[in-house]
């Protein structure tokens, strides 16, 4: 009787350990696209702290997704790959802020984009007005021959 | 200053471009009444000019950076001409800088222009307070030029603070807002130094150019 219970009691401590490890863990994976959003004011600042709201293509009136920009005027959101189009991010800040498009999914996928124009499509655009501008003074302020 | 596009209810984005509708006919109207309306052009085309690079003039003010507007100096100098003169500045700036937007043109045009024709009317009092005085066309240039701020700034947290989306974090935005606001209490004193100078020496080199 005491040889089966230690029998018994060796088998049992054999199978302790198997039941420790029986807790398997399944690790599944897959790549997903993230956007990431960088937001500056036009002296260069970064818009810090900023709120970033996402809209999905399907919904443009009801926030996806809201967030705050870090201190440098980033963040980062993975949009929804079931919904394909274009996805709105307003970033805003004290009233200031705006609204960038990104398109995700399909071909219409984009590696990059900003909203604006260049520094020097901006100087020549407005050198042209204020010559309009002066044009128009000369124009009116001419002496009557 | 410039409230960008997306910011505002839509509601609010068509109430302003009825305002400003109503500001610039009411303003045109006063032109017409002049004795010959298209002497003011060249100066309003001057001063619409300055008024499109005022905003690329930026002045750090910790912790926010804002940028000269003009709106009272315009007011002083240009009187019912300051309006369509801010209305057609302002179109160019959203268009070429994205300062502000095309939806809210005409909420910006009312804030930035109907507190240009009350500058005007501010500085309309050295009349009263004597029109040969330099000393009250100095006080009025000053009163003109940071009023006219004070009151657009006082126009844009109004606005801002009562149309704040639920969906944000109001603490935040309400914060942002006052700080940004109270930013603008020295580029109001800065431009109501510049407004005086500015009418003084228009006075000195110029004087025609500040009668009605």
């Amino acid at each position: 009787m005491k040889k089966i219970f230690i029998i018994f009691i060796t088998v049992l401590l054999m199978l302790w350990p198997v039941a420790a490890f029986a807790h398997g863990v399944d690790i599944n994976y897959q790549t997903k696209t993230a956007v990431e959003i960088v937001a500056k004011f036009d002296t260069g600042q970064p818009v810090s702290g900023a709120q970033v709201i996402v809209y999905a293509p399907d919904n443009p009136t009801e926030p996806w997704v809201t967030g705050k920009a870090d201190e440098n005027g980033r963040y980062i959101f993975t949009p929804d790959p079931s919904k394909p189009g274009t996805w709105d991010v307003q970033v805003r800040l004290a009233g200031h802020g705006g609204v960038v498009h990104v398109p995700v999914g399909g071909d219409n996928t984009a590696a990059s984009g900003s909203t604006g124009y260049g520094t020097i499509q901006i100087v020549v655009m407005s050198a042209c007005v204020i010559w309009g501008f002066i044009g128009t003074a000369l124009y009116f302020g001419r002496r009557k021959s | 200053m410039h409230i960008p596009d997306g910011i505002l209810p839509a509601t609010v984005c068509l109430g302003g471009y009825a305002t400003a509708g109503a500001a610039t006919w009411y303003a045109l109207r006063k032109i017409n009444h002049q004795g010959n309306p298209r002497e003011g052009i060249p100066r309003a085309s001057l001063l619409t000019a300055a008024f499109l690079v005022a905003s690329w003039i930026h002045i750090p003010i910790p912790p926010a950076s804002v940028h000269l507007v003009l709106n009272g100096l315009l007011g002083a100098v240009l009187g019912y001409f300051a309006m369509p003169a801010i209305l057609i500045g302002l179109f160019f700036q959203a268009v070429l800088f994205q300062h502000g937007g095309l939806t809210t043109l005409g909420v910006n045009a009312t804030v930035m222009g109907v507190t240009a024709l009350l500058a005007h009317q501010i500085f309309q009092l050295r009349k009263v307070l004597g029109a040969s005085s330099r000393t009250a066309l100095a006080v009025c240039g000053f009163l003109a030029g940071a009023g006219g701020i004070a009151l657009a700034a006082a126009a844009v947290f109004t606005i801002l603070f009562s149309t704040i989306p639920a969906h944000l974090d109001v603490q935040t935005e309400r914060a942002g807002i006052y700080a940004l606001t109270l930013a603008h209490v020295p580029l109001a004193v800065i431009e109501g130094i510049f407004t005086a100078m500015l009418v003084l020496f228009l006075q000195k080199v110029k004087p025609e150019v500040l009668e009605d």
